[in-house]
C-alpha cells in the first residue's frame, strides 16, 4: 500500500488553499446561481457527451443544457467530422431537431416551414425560396458552437470566441490522461437523477471519501484504504488549475459478500478488454470544472470508467447524470460481471441522492451558514474556491 | 409477491439441459432492469432468500454455461438463465447487504430514471 496514513497531510501540499469555514450561501442564493449561469456555464467547456454516441456521418444527439438557455445538436458531418450548433433554424428560430439522438439522412429539417440543413450545419433547402427577398442560404447556416473532442468525451462552450481551446483549458490533465483504451469505450448505461438540491452540493458529496464508511455502512463500509480507526485515507490530490484529481487504493482487508467474492472471480477469469491510465491506487477521480466528473476503476482485467453530469436547472433542482462506458461485453459471462459493477453502484446513488436533498433543506433553512472541510475534503475547498474565482470576476471585484 | 413460481411437473423445460432444478424459478427471467428492481422491492425478504440460496448454489455452473454464449447471440433458454442471473444480481442486494428488500434510505423512485 502506498498511501501515507498521517493526518493533515494536504494543508501541507496547498497551503494556499486554506483551512477556515467556507460559506454556505452560494449553494442556496438564487443571486448567485445567476452569477454561475453568466460566468460560468456559458464561459467554460461543458462535456455534452461521447462521439461512441454518434459513430456513423450524419449521426447526432441533443442536450437541453437549461442554466445556459442552450439546446446544442452535436452531429457527425458526411466528412466525418463532430460539430456542435444551436439546435435553432435559421428562418424564425424554431428547434430543429426535437430527438436526443438520431441520423440525418440528406437533411435535417425544421418541422416548421420545412428549412433544410446538411449534416455540417449548411442550409441546403428553402420551400418556395424564390418569394423571400436577398436570402443567402451560404449566410444562413446553423449557428455554430465550440466544439472539441478530447480522449472520445466531446466538450462545447457556448461562449462565442472561448479565451481558451479544450486543451489550454485542461491545462496538463490532458496529459495525465494520455494512453489507454478510451476508444474501445461504448455507452453501457444511463442513469438520471433529479434532484432537489444546488448542484454543488452534489458534486460536493461525491468529491470525498469521507462518508464512504458512514453514509454507505450498508453497502461498502471496507472498501477503500482507511487508517486503523476506519478512516479512508486517499492516495493523492492533484490539481490542474480549475480540475482536480482524488486518487483511492482498495482495501486488501475488504470483505466481500458471497456474489461479490464470485463476481471478482469471474472477472479474473475474463480476457482483458479495456485498460485505462489509472493514477496509481484502483480508483480516481478527476473533476472537471465546472460539472463534469470522470471516474476509473480498475478491476482485476478490466477497467471501467463512469461519469457524472451535474446539470442544474434552478439554484434548488439539478439533473445528476450517471453514464458507464465499458468496452462492450463479448460473452453473457462478461455481461453478468458488468451488470454486478452497475448495479452495485446504482446504490451508491440512491444512498447519495437522498443526502444530497437533505443537505439543501438544512442549508436552507440559514440555520448553519458555514460549511467546515477536513483535510480529507481539500477536493471541496478547491473547488468551491474556483467557483468563487468566477464568479467574483462576475461581480467586477 | 411479485414474482410467479412457474415450474410445473411435465410442462417444457424453459431453462438449458443441467438447469432443471431452477426451472420453479424462471419467473425471475426478467428483460429489464426496471422490472428486476421491481420484482426485488415489491418481494418479501424470505422468498428473495430462497431465490438467492436456490441460484447461489448453482451459480458456478451458470457462469461456466454463460461463457460459451456471445452476449448478442444467445438461444432462448440461456438468455432466460442469464436473466435471472442478473435477478440475482438485483435480489443480492436485498439478501446480502440491507437485509431488507428495499434500499435503506432510498431515492424517490419516480425521480430516478433507469
Amino acid at each position: 500500500m502506498k498511501t501515507i496514513m498521517k493526518e493533515r497531510r494536504w494543508v501541507e501540499k496547498y497551503p494556499e488553499l486554506g483551512t477556515g469555514p467556507v460559506a454556505a450561501e452560494p449553494c442556496i442564493s438564487p443571486e448567485y446561481f445567476e452569477l454561475e449561469r453568466e460566468r460560468i456555464f456559458r464561459r467554460t467547456w461543458l462535456n455534452v457527451g461521447n462521439v461512441c454516441e454518434i459513430p456513423e456521418r450524419g449521426d447526432y444527439f441533443v442536450r437541453e443544457i437549461t442554466v445556459a438557455n442552450a439546446s446544442i445538436l452535436v452531429m457527425r458531418g458526411q466528412d466525418g467530422v463532430v460539430r456542435g450548433f444551436h439546435n435553432v433554424c435559421s428562418h424564425r428560430g424554431n428547434t430543429l431537431a426535437w430527438d436526443e439522438k438520431g441520423k440525418c439522412r440528406g437533411y435535417l429539417t425544421c418541422n416548421f416551414h420545412s428549412w433544410g440543413y446538411d449534416s455540417a450545419g449548411q442550409l441546403k433547402w428553402v420551400p418556395d425560396e424564390a418569394n423571400f427577398f436577398d436570402l443567402d442560404k451560404s449566410q444562413l447556416g446553423l449557428t455554430p458552437v465550440a466544439t472539441e473532442v478530447f480522449n472520445g468525451f466531446v466538450f462545447v462552450n457556448l461562449d462565442p470566441s472561448p479565451r481558451e481551446n479544450l486543451t489550454q483549458y485542461l491545462d496538463g490533465l490532458d496529459q495525465q490522461l494520455k494512453g489507454g483504451d478510451f476508444d474501445k469505450l461504448k455507452l453501457a448505461r444511463i442513469y438520471k437523477i433529479d434532484e432537489k438540491a444546488n448542484w454543488k452540493i452534489g458534486l460536493d458529496a461525491q468529491n470525498e471519501v469521507y462518508h464512504l464508511p458512514f453514509q454507505h455502512r450498508y453497502i461498502m463500509p471496507d472498501l477503500f484504504l482507511a487508517n486503523d480507526k476506519g478512516m479512508v485515507r486517499v492516495l493523492d490530490v492533484t490539481f490542474f488549475n480549475r480540475h482536480s484529481l482524488y486518487s483511492c487504493e482498495m482495501n486488501p482487508g475488504h470483505k466481500p459478500t458471497p456474489l461479490e467474492t464470485a463476481m471478482m472471480e469471474l472477472q479474473r477469469s475474463n480476457a482483458t478488454r479495456c485498460r485505462l491510465p489509472v493514477a496509481g491506487g484502483q480508483f480516481d477521480f478527476y473533476l472537471i470544472f465546472p460539472n463534469f466528473v470522470l471516474i476509473f476503476f480498475r478491476g482485476p482485467t478490466d477497467d471501467v470508467c463512469l461519469t457524472y453530469n451535474f446539470w442544474p436547472l434552478a439554484v434548488d433542482r439539478t439533473i445528476w447524470e450517471i453514464r458507464f462506458y465499458t468496452a462492450p461485453a463479448r460473452t453473457a459471462a462478461e455481461a453478468l460481471a458488468d451488470e454486478f459493477s452497475t448495479t452495485r453502484n446504482r446504490l451508491v446513488f440512491d444512498e447519495d441522492a437522498v443526502a444530497h436533498e437533505t443537505v439543501h433543506t438544512g442549508l436552507k433553512s440559514r440555520a448553519k451558514t458555514q460549511l467546515f472541510f477536513q483535510d480529507e475534503e481539500i477536493q471541496i475547498r478547491h473547488f468551491h474556491k474556483i467557483v468563487e474565482d468566477h464568479v467574483s470576476l462576475a461581480r467586477g471585484a | 409477491m411479485a414474482v410467479q413460481h412457474e415450474g410445473i411437473a411435465g410442462s417444457q423445460p424453459k431453462l438449458p439441459k443441467g438447469f432443471a432444478d431452477l426451472e420453479p424459478f424462471v419467473g425471475w427471467a426478467l428483460p429489464t432492469e426496471k422490472e428486476r428492481l421491481t420484482a426485488r422491492e415489491t418481494g418479501n425478504i424470505e422468498e428473495l432468500q430462497v431465490f438467492y440460496d436456490a441460484m447461489m448454489a448453482r451459480l458456478p455452473a451458470i457462469i461456466e454455461h454463460l461463457k460459451q454464449f456471445p452476449v448478442d447471440r444467445m438461444p432462448e433458454d440461456t438468455e432466460r438463465l442469464f436473466q435471472m442471473a442478473l435477478s440475482l444480481i438485483e435480489v443480492s442486494i436485498a439478501v446480502e447487504l440491507y437485509r431488507r428488500p428495499e434500499v435503506i434510505n432510498g431515492f424517490d423512485r419516480a425521480r430516478f430514471s433507469l
